[in-house]
């Protein structure tokens, strides 16, 4: 993360060096001794570099480190677990730490711990109390060995058995790691003979006899030995111990260190003490020595910056969304904007059109409409002739049927009806005789082209079975009682 | 990790609860705005589409105007469109029967009442019922009399019924003796002008 940026310190008993480390930068601010001057200047650096999280390395020889197996247990039942088998193995060291490096595969399945302590802290307090002081967000102490697992990991050495032989101003740094993971390590300390050249092929046989001696090596294991001495004073120390079939020994060289670092040879050469800080200064504290009292400040600090973090995504996100909102309503505007012009334009466009219009006593829409319907009414009138015809040719047959009145009704659907109010000329009182005549007359108009259909309204007598009749047989039969009305439908079109 | 004491974090929790208040404020404001945009294009769009719908009617109004005026106009002068002109059509029957040589007549004209909606097709028409009646010698009098109506008149009408009865029994005599009445039923059409729409 860009915004991974801390202070990675190493701390000896003669001094502090300070690496200000960000993922892909870094750079060394320099070492301060432990004196007034040097705490002074150190407190300047943490003042120029406030609120960065800190991690101190440890690189003393006041050190000591236990493997044990502990039954496996989790949460707070393990935390007192450790702190009771911390406080039993180092009495009253401060500064302590236990990692659960691995889990048995066999029996009860219990937990492997590595415990580590710092055996005297006392010169450290200057230091802690400067970043008390300074209130600077301590998130860990760790020792050197620590750093230097971290180191073995980036140069890829996969051997089971390596001792990692490291050194540095401080001095000569041995370390042990089986599979990766530190089990043992020890600073012989530069004011020693043992830091004479030739000695330190003797201090590494030393070393790996005490590791079979305390069963940490097998005796039979062979142990891969890595020399880590930018200034070439171990080299010296390889030949002898290839010698030895116990051994198997290589130099780690300053280019593939910094090939593995991805730092410039001539910085790494200029600090070697860097390479075990850059290793470790983006992994995970996997071994942490220091009290939770002195781990408050960066307690605070990551709540801080998660709060901050919280508030700042936050703000960018409403940011965002509001001016995306705000944008595309911009956007609506600009369209409204365009579409008002184009209505405008519009509106202009028929006003114009409706400005000519002359003035009219309808809506223009309807004067077709109006037209129509004036053609449509406008249709010859009652054609009388046309209905007299189909009559006139009925009554020319039949002379004996005198028509009395006639409506003619126009229900304008191509079609005519008539009404006839008729009798008969002569009469002599034979209604069978005259119905016979009159059937005959209607017969005739049935069958008359142009007469659609014919029906008898009244008869001189009603035969219906529902009607009621009556007459009478006394005196002379008049014409008048022959009166018949028929209606009939014709075809106008 | 354990929650620190909120006084060292106060700055912190703060900044934190303005960027949520000034954030949400934010993005409420700018989404009101967006809706009122949105509300807004598309007033403004349907105002357009009314706007180019009034266009388009414009421009058919105009074609139908220009294919239709003079038509129109001259239905104004034959009185179909307007107020009625009722001395017009009882000079038009008087002269029709004059010019068919009959015996005079007799008129009625009723009130104006709105013709039938299947007949005024949502057009304002209007109908005036007018009775007619006049001796006939003969029948064929009678279209006689409505052809020369029709050439007396420019007013629109129809006949909607007409009933003939014989005045007496008497056989008809070669003599200018009208036997016949004749009672038609005329009516007469006008559309009512509407000249508030006409614009």
């Amino acid at each position: 993360m860009i915004f991974d940026r801390r202070l990675i310190l190493l701390a000896t008993p003669r001094q502090i060096g300070v690496l200000d480390w960000r993922p892909g930068h870094m750079h060394w601010l320099g070492e301060f001794a432990a004196s007034e001057a040097g705490l002074a200047a150190f407190r300047q650096v943490l003042l120029d570099h406030a609120q960065l999280p800190v991690l101190l390395v440890v690189d003393t020889v006041d050190e000591d480190y236990r493997s044990d197996i502990l039954p496996h247990v989790q949460g707070r039942a393990r935390d007192e677990l450790l702190q009771r088998k911390l406080k039993q193995v180092f009495r009253n060291a401060r500064f302590t730490g236990a990692w659960r490096q691995a889990r048995e595969t066999t029996g009860r399945r219990d937990d492997r711990y590595l415990l580590a302590a710092l055996t005297d802290g006392d010169w450290l307090m200057p230091w802690l109390s400067v970043l008390h002081r300074e209130q600077a967000p301590l998130y860990g102490i760790t020792p050197m060995a620590m750093a230097c697992q971290h180191l073995l990991a980036r140069l890829r050495v996969h051997e089971q058995h390596v001792l990692l032989a490291c050194r540095f101003s401080n001095g000569l740094r041995l370390s042990y790691y089986h599979d990766g993971l530190l089990r043992f390590s020890r600073l012989i300390g530069s004011d020693m003979p043992t830091q004479l050249a030739g000695n330190a092929a003797d201090e590494i046989a030393k070393t790996q006899l005490y590791l079979s001696g305390q069963r940490i090596l097998p005796r039979e294991a062979r142990l891969h030995v890595l020399l880590l001495d930018l200034s070439g004073q171990l080299d010296s120390a390889q030949a002898p111990l290839n010698a030895d079939p116990a051994f198997s020994t290589r130099r780690v060289e300053l280019t593939s260190l910094a090939r593995a670092l991805r730092i410039p040879q001539d910085f790494l050469a200029a600090t070697a003490e860097i390479a075990p800080l850059a290793a470790i200064a983006g992994e995970a504290l996997s071994l942490d020595l220091a009290p939770p009292e002195l781990l408050r400040r960066h307690s605070e600090f990551l709540w801080r910056r998660g709060l901050n973090w919280a508030a700042g995504i936050v703000a960018a996100t409403g940011l965002t969304l509001g001016a995306t909102y705000w944008l595309h309503a911009q956007g609506l505007r600009d369209q409204a904007l365009q579409i008002r012009v184009e209505t405008q334009s519009s509106d202009a466009r028929h006003a114009a059109i409706v400005r000519n219009f002359p003035a009219l006593a309808t809506r223009p829409d309807q004067l077709g409409l109006t037209l129509a319907l004036a053609t449509q009414l406008n249709r010859k009138p009652l054609d009388v002739n046309a209905l007299f015809m189909p009559l006139g040719q009925a009554l020319a047959a039949h002379p004996d049927v005198v028509v009395k009145a006639m409506t003619l009704q126009d229900t304008a659907d191509g079609t005519a009806d008539i009404t006839l109010e008729a009798k008969l000329a002569d009469f002599d009182g034979n209604y069978r005789a005259a119905m016979s005549r009159i059937d005959g007359f209607v017969a005739r108009l049935a069958a008359t082209p142009g007469v659609a259909a014919v029906e008898r309204l009244t008869s001189p007598v009603n035969t219906a079975p529902t009607a009621t009749l009556s007459g009478k047989t006394i005196g002379e039969a008049g014409s008048d009682e022959t009166r018949f009305t028929l209606s009939l439908q014709l075809r106008t079109s | 990790m354990n929650l620190p004491p909120i006084a060292s974090l106060k700055t912190s929790i703060l900044l934190l609860l303005a960027a949520v208040s000034i954030s949400a404020v934010g993005v409420y404001w700018s989404h009101e705005q967006d809706t009122e945009a949105r509300a807004a294009l598309q007033l403004q769009q349907a105002a357009l589409n009314a706007a180019r719908a009034r266009q388009q009617q414009g421009q058919t109004e105009e074609r139908l105007i220009v294919q239709h005026l003079d038509a129109y106009q001259a239905l104004i002068a034959r009185g179909f469109v307007g107020e009625e002109n009722r001395l017009a059509w009882i000079e038009a029957v008087q002269l029709a029967n004059q010019d068919a040589r009959l015996y005079g007549l007799s008129y009625t004209l009723s009130p104006r009442a709105a013709a039938p909606a299947t007949l005024a097709s949502g057009l304002p028409l209007n109908q005036t019922r007018m009775v007619v009646k006049m001796p006939l010698l003969v029948e064929t009098d009678l279209p006689r009399f409505f052809d020369a109506l029709s050439a007396r008149t420019t007013g629109v009408f129809r006949v909607n019924r007409c009933r003939l009865s014989r005045v007496s029994d008497v056989p008809p005599q070669p003599v200018n003796h009208p036997e016949l009445d004749a009672e038609c039923e005329l009516l007469w059409f006008t559309v009512a002008a509407d000249v508030k729409e006409a614009k």
